[in-house]
């Protein structure tokens, strides 16, 4: 079992996760300037480098219409619920909002915070390619990096030097390489920590500022590294999809009628935040920027390898799957994302090959407990023998 | 004697046509009755009842008018609808002359939902009706209500004894409906449930009614208007006031009988 | 009186032989992609390139096959393609699935005639995997995706040129490894010249729709700008749009109209959608309602002179400029081609809510519009339906704004009901404004 020490910063991760708004507004009561961003593919080191908070805007997980009269209803709830975050005023006190081009979804959620929640003063769209393994796409991504950071030296009023970008792409890389640390644990056959409680650090990760946060990974690593298992092990499952940041739908993974270890998730609000790193070092910054963010794991919006028509998520998926070995995966992606399904047909034919059953499960801003239970107990049925808990 | 003419207004709607006979300034008398599958049997019951209602007889009536979503399909014989008006038209009018101060009136239908405003005069100014998927809010209710197995007034006292905020899904009433039987299956309160179903209702309409300025007064149409359960969030939601109409089901009939002016 | 185009069946002819030509095609090269792409590049592997887009092909097959179209949208649900997709592109990679392919001189063939390769862009979240899984399902077609990125003013943005020149340029490359032919420049240059040219023409023609009365309608728009959309590289297409721009220029001069009777100018934004749109018409044109501007057929496959002092202007683009323009080397023509595309319209509001702002307002002012018809397509992500909503919020206190849902070519996700409805209410909103102003 994980000791006090670690449970007390367990806490303190699922308490920044469940007010992510509370605790960027601490940090704006603290004096310091912070930005919310939309997406992963802003580059945050640039932000804080020039001395900026980035924290993400995720759901509130509030059930609410209003954002229907500002984007149409078939926009994935998620994108509507963040612009619900700028129009309901949970964010006024940022000192800046800004994403990159990214899903179109989410670019009608940013639309909504600098045209009508009162954000066109203070906001920046950060031009990035829609095809990120386009061979021009650095360069192109280089100069428009070069035009945030000019736009971040007017708003901050001071030059950000190359000392400082390298100071925070070490501190960005270095939480990544804790990150990755923390879900190599779940490799085991008998975790120490259970998947939801991996996610929950994963998503305080996005909200707080990365010193903070380092010191506390720090910390919790060292107790888990040497602690023993956590229990029972059982089935094992993999979640891959879109944007989720609900931690509800994990937790239910776990305390299903049958024992389940939650042991990967591939999504932009879990491992594809983190799974890559920036080259430090670098005389050009900016190119050492673009180039560690191409090579992420690809957002499936993005990904379509010019001559191949490959999608290279589809290797990181694989590899994946041989290096933690789920016995099923658990598809979650929100209803209105068009990118997901077509990944998930192309994947299919791989994991048979491979021998994963898979299941769709889909997102909205409520959890349909019952209906998600129900689908999953009978996947675990078909996945192996299982045997319900006592 | 009152030589002023007597009007007959029916509106045909989705779930429920309503009659009401109007003589100047005056509302004679009301009748409803359930549209099923026959617009034109409906609207005579409908019809019959508001003329007994008034103690009036057919021959009193110098013109009927209709609106509603079955507005066309009533004019068939024997009813003899001399014209038409859309429903947005006839809620203008009909909330105009229950509450002369009224400018907006949101009208809450079985199927679709609209916020119409208009001038001192009953001219429309704007309107704005709901997207595809947030149709049949009002037939959502009455689903509920069998579902949880009261009465559709039952429905509105269940809701008002509700301790805990809940929250269903917000998408479409397919999906509101669903997710509040899995609250239900998962040992929540009935009254918890009922009021989230209603506040699901009030969110699709605050936020359509939302997207242009709504000019005070504002009204409520529509027998949902009765339901003191959905009427205590409506103006949380909208930000506005929201002032009751007496008869806020017959809106639309009346606004229908005071439309009638004779020749075209 | 109604004025009868002469050239429309010369314009549905050429539609309907590009088509033709990539069924029946037994030499040459058969490519396959998004016409939202770069055209000319292809053009410079030689004279006996056949093409099919995507999108105009599953546009005009929707027309021409219902019964087809929909088990073709059926077939992709069923592969797991996502319910929500694009319809456009379900309906195009429900023929893959199928096998089967119909055209718009109502042929339909067994066995989808293969591509050798495809060329194509990434317009919204989904676009290019929907190619990138035509190319999987038929065992690995070689696939080029240009990402022309898109946005306000990006003609003008150095960086989006550079990064979209340089993507043709190794895109060009691409083509000659795939292919084994030689490239010829001046069949390059000559196409690039062709495409403006027509995309220039088409603006120039949309334009004088700003005359009362306006001497097409969108029925006409919609069936006269395909050819720019399915294959603007020939000298055909060009010869097409310079006796269209004359026939209509004569008509303005005239005072014809193919539809005469315009008591009310209509501003349209939303896809041409194929079910319902005759329904909407009528109850338009009962009261002599007609759209005269549609962001759809102005600006896909249409140049205008696009941000001019931070708004936007409908001012066509003067055709003699393209005959001037100097595409001497390889990348000087790729450069202009780049430009002339990033300057549609509609590559321009996919991706920027203030440019799209910007086009709704100024075509209000610049056609005289009496009102604003918004139709957000429930399965587009582009400018079909981004930023509708919140256009509509804009609008409605200045003009008459209705918005209807709608979808390009899936009957089941056309709220035609709901559609007719809020057309009427349109026509109620207009009269009262005309009568408020008498």
């Amino acid at each position: 079992m994980a000791k006090k020490g670690s449970d007390t910063i367990i806490e303190r991760f699922r308490s920044v996760i469940e007010n992510p708004q509370g605790y960027a507004k601490s940090l704006h009561e603290q004096g310091k300037l912070v930005a919310g961003y939309m997406c992963t593919h802003v580059p945050e080191e640039i932000l804080y480098a020039a001395g900026i908070v980035p924290v993400r805007i995720l759901s509130p997980h509030v059930s609410q219409a209003m954002t229907r009269s500002y984007i149409h209803e078939t926009y994935c709830s998620f994108s509507h619920d963040c612009a619900y975050q700028g129009l309901s005023h949970n964010y006024d006190f940022l000192d800046l909002i800004t994403t990159s081009s990214s899903c179109i979804h989410m670019g009608e959620a940013f639309n909504v915070w600098v045209r009508f929640a009162g954000f066109a003063g203070k906001s920046y769209l950060i031009p990035y390619p829609h095809i990120i393994e386009t061979k021009p796409a650095a360069s192109f991504m280089k100069e428009s990096y070069g035009e945030f950071k000019k736009f971040l030296e007017g708003f901050v009023k001071k030059p950000i030097t190359d000392e400082e970008i390298e100071k925070a792409i070490k501190v960005y890389n270095h939480t990544r390489r804790l990150l990755k640390r923390l879900w190599e644990l779940l490799r085991r056959e008998n975790p120490p920590i259970t998947g939801p409680d991996v996610a929950t650090a994963t998503l305080a990760s996005q909200f707080m500022d990365k010193l903070e946060f380092n010191k506390l990974l720090e910390k919790f690593l060292k107790g888990l590294e040497a602690a023993p298992g956590k229990g029972k092990p059982g089935v094992r499952l993999m979640v891959s999809g879109g944007a989720c940041d609900d931690i509800e739908i994990l937790d239910l993974l776990e305390h299903l009628d049958y024992a389940v270890n939650l042991i990967f998730i591939d999504s932009c609000t879990a491992t594809r935040y983190f799974w890559f790193e920036i080259p430090e070092g670098r005389a050009d910054k900016l190119t050492a920027i673009a180039e560690g963010y191409i090579s992420r794991i690809p957002c499936p919006s993005k990904d379509n390898v010019p001559g191949t028509g490959e999608k290279k998520r589809l290797r990181y998926v694989q590899q994946f799957i041989e290096e933690f070995k789920p016995e099923g995966i658990v598809f979650l992606y929100q209803r209105f994302c068009s990118p997901q399904p077509h990944d998930i047909v192309a994947l299919r034919p791989i994991l048979d090959k491979l021998g994963v059953p898979s299941i769709d499960l889909e997102l909205d801003s409520t959890v349909p407990v019952t209906q998600f239970r129900t689908q999953l107990e009978a996947f675990l049925e078909i996945l192996k023998p299982v045997v319900p808990l006592e | 004697m009152n030589k002023e003419k007597i009007f007959a207004g029916i509106d045909a709607g989705h779930v429920r046509t309503k009659a009401v006979l109007v003589r100047g300034k005056e509302i004679l008398g009301y009748g409803s009755a359930a549209t099923g599958f026959d617009a034109v049997n409906a609207a005579q019951e409908a019809l019959t009842r508001a003329l007994e209602a008034a103690k009036v007889s057919r021959d009193d009536v110098a013109g009927i008018v209709s609106t509603g979503i079955f507005r066309d399909v009533v004019k068939a014989l024997p009813i003899a609808v001399q014209r038409t008006v859309p429903e947005y038209m006839a809620d203008a009018k009909g909330a105009l002359f229950l509450n002369k101060n009224s400018r907006t009136v949101i009208d809450i239908g079985a199927n679709v939902h609209k916020a119409v405003h208009y001038d001192k005069d009953g001219n429309l100014l704007d309107v704005i009706q709901n997207d595809k998927c947030a149709d049949g809010v009002g037939i959502f209710y009455t689903t509920m209500a069998k579902a949880l197995g009261v009465s559709e007034e039952g429905l509105s006292e269940l809701a008002l004894a509700s301790t805990k905020q809940l929250s269903v899904a917000i998408h479409c009433a397919a999906s509101a409906e669903s997710e509040a039987i899995g609250l239900l299956c998962q040992g929540e309160e009935a009254a918890d449930v009922a009021d989230a179903s209603l506040r699901f209702i009030v969110e699709r309409v605050a936020a359509m009614a939302s997207t242009m300025p709504l000019e005070q007064e504002v009204v409520v149409a529509g027998g949902l208007a009765k339901c003191k359960a959905l009427m205590k969030h409506l103006p949380v939601l909208l930000k506005q006031d929201v002032t009751l109409l007496n008869l806020p089901e017959y809106v639309g009939a009346i606004g229908a009988a005071i439309s009638y002016e004779g020749e075209k | 009186m109604a004025y009868a185009v002469k050239a429309w069946n010369d314009f549905k002819n050429y539609q309907t032989g590009c088509y033709r030509d990539y069924l029946y095609a037994t030499e040459g090269l058969r490519v396959m992609g998004s016409t939202w792409s770069v055209l000319a590049p292809l053009k410079g592997l030689g004279d006996d390139i056949h093409l099919i887009g995507g999108e105009p092909h599953a546009a005009s097959t929707a027309g021409t096959l219902p019964d087809e179209s929909r088990e073709n949208i059926i077939a992709a649900e069923s592969a797991g393609l996502g319910f929500h997709s694009c319809s456009y592109l379900k309906l195009f990679t429900g023929e893959v699935i199928r096998d089967k392919i119909g055209i718009t001189d109502g042929t339909i063939k067994e066995g989808y005639p293969k591509p050798d390769l495809i060329w194509t862009t990434h317009l919204c979240n989904q676009h290019s995997k929907w190619y990138q899984e035509v190319s999987r399902r038929l065992g690995g077609i070689p696939m080029f995706a240009v990402d022309m990125i898109g946005g306000g003013n990006a003609e003008k943005d150095s960086k989006i040129v550079n990064y979209v020149s340089n993507q043709i340029e190794l895109g060009i490359d691409w083509l000659q490894r795939v292919t084994g032919r030689e490239y010829s420049d001046e069949l390059f240059a000559k196409a690039v010249r062709n495409e403006i040219k027509v995309l220039v023409l088409w603006g120039n023609i949309c334009a004088l729709n700003r005359h009362a009365p306006a001497p097409l309608d969108e029925r006409r728009l919609i069936a006269l700008f395909p050819p720019a959309v399915v294959d603007r590289t020939t000298d055909e297409s060009v010869r097409l749009y310079e006796t269209l721009f004359e026939e209509v220029k004569q008509m303005v001069a005239t005072g014809q109209s193919v539809a005469p009777d315009q008591r009310f100018r209509i501003v349209y934004f939303g896809i041409a959608h194929t079910y319902g749109h005759p329904e909407m018409a009528r109850i338009l044109r009962d009261v002599g309602a007609e759209i005269v501007a549609s962001v759809y057929t102005f600006g896909t496959c249409g140049n205008f002179k696009g941000i001019v002092n931070g708004k936007w202007s409908w001012d066509p683009i003067d055709p003699k400029w393209v005959d001037e323009l100097d595409l001497s080397t390889r990348r000087k023509a790729i450069e202009e081609l780049a430009k002339i595309v990033l300057g549609w319209p509609t590559w321009q509001g996919v991706r920027s809510y203030w440019a799209l702002e910007s086009m709704a307002q100024a075509m209000i002012d610049e056609y005289h519009a009496d009102g604003l018809l918004l139709a957000p397509s429930r399965s587009c992500e582009t400018d079909f339906r981004n930023g509708y909503v919140g256009l509509q919020r804009i609008f409605k206190s200045k003009i008459p704004t209705i918005e209807y849902d709608t979808d390009q070519v899936d009957v089941r996700q056309m709220d035609l009901p709901g559609a007719q409805r809020k057309t009427e209410l349109f026509v109620h909103l207009m009269e009262a404004r005309k009568r408020r102003s008498a």
